[in-house]
């Protein structure tokens, strides 16, 4: 299973990416959603870990571009907002949101229901 | 003068709810990575007790991780604080310098935010009398406005120059193309005239010209002591 997180706060994203290896996930970075577009472009990932509010490219808008490249790619958003303005910023009811700071058995039990391999 | 008050809180409260949102956003940030680390820490040390090697350069890179993201949320609550006081008086004397570095830690929270740097050419420091969270709600407009253009990767320029008997005059260099055809907008207008900010007609794709006053009668009269 490839997963690939995606958040401008680099310390956070390779620190979790560190620690899901230890669990036998191999995770790869991008601090940009241009880095991830590039990122997916050569690598199939099974589950995309998006922070919303980055500069540049949104989650959310990098959810609408990777989507149509990578039909089976699951989503996840992470957020340091308290609340979600779903309505405004054009995701889907079905889409799943953690806050930070992320639990990462949570987590993990979140992509092995998303990818059925739990 | 009820309009001008009316203003300062109504606007003034959207501006502090934004503003204490992207705060919290930001110590979440440091929040996180803090708990990631010491969550590292944890699967080290379960490793260990497994006994597998512990490398002394982990735990220093962690340690180190640590200690920088605790000055930074430091730095942010130092911010936060600052913030909170400009509500203290509803005019004070300021130290404009100060309210623009404020402004700029606190803007770049913003996923959008540029680059900012100050250059003070005024010969002596020069206080405003002025109303302390209005002018700060009408810097962090501009610099909302400048970023629009500029994206996360761009740069601000802002250089103080004295002008004799009127105030401090302020230019705000973007390193990139503005869409001065939606400069002043409303809310901009409405905020320097309580002020009594002159928007120079000097200004330009790249650059803004604000005539920041010492003193004027509509700040002033904010003030109910006199």
């Amino acid at each position: 299973m490839k997963i690939l997180l995606v958040d401008d706060e680099q310390k956070f994203i390779n620190m979790l990416a560190k620690r899901l290896a230890l669990r036998g996930i191999e995770a790869h970075v991008a601090y940009t959603g241009e880095d991830a577009l590039k990122k997916a472009g050569d690598t199939v990932y099974d589950v995309a870990v998006l922070d919303i509010k980055m500069p540049g490219i949104s989650g959310v808008q990098l959810k609408k571009e990777l989507s149509p490249l990578h039909p089976n790619m699951q989503f996840i958003f992470v957020t340091g907002h308290g609340g979600i303005e779903k309505s405004e910023d054009g995701s889907s009811e079905k889409d799943i949101y953690l806050s930070k700071p992320l639990d990462i058995e949570f987590l993990i039990e979140t992509i092995e229901d998303l990818t059925h391999t739990g | 003068m009820n309009d001008a008050l009316n203003y300062v809180n109504t606007e003034g409260l959207k501006f502090f709810g934004k503003v204490n949102a992207s705060i919290s956003h930001e110590l979440k940030n440091i929040l996180a990575i803090i708990s990631e680390t010491a969550g590292f820490l944890n699967d080290l040390t379960e490793l260990a007790k497994q006994g597998k090697e512990l490398k002394l350069s982990l735990l220093e890179n962690c340690s180190t991780s640590i200690v920088e993201e605790i000055q930074r949320g430091f730095t942010t609550i130092k911010q936060m604080n600052r913030f909170s006081h400009s509500v203290d008086v509803p005019v004070t004397d300021i130290d404009l310098v100060e309210t623009l570095d404020l402004m700029a830690g606190l803007s770049g929270f913003l996923s959008s935010a540029a680059n900012v740097s100050i250059e003070n050419k005024c010969t002596e420091s020069k206080t405003i009398r002025t109303c302390p969270f209005l002018l700060q709600n009408f810097i962090y407009q501009i610099l909302c406005f400048v970023y629009e253009s500029t994206g996360p990767t761009g740069e601000i320029r802002i250089h103080l120059l004295e002008e004799k008997e009127k105030g401090v005059l302020l230019t705000l260099f973007s390193s990139a193309q503005m869409s001065v055809e939606k400069f002043p907008d409303e809310k901009m207008k409405k905020t320097a005239g309580i002020l009594g900010i002159e928007f120079k007609t000097n200004h330009s794709f790249y650059e803004i010209n604000l005539l920041i006053p010492y003193a004027v009668e509509t700040i002033t009269q904010l003030d109910p002591n006199g």
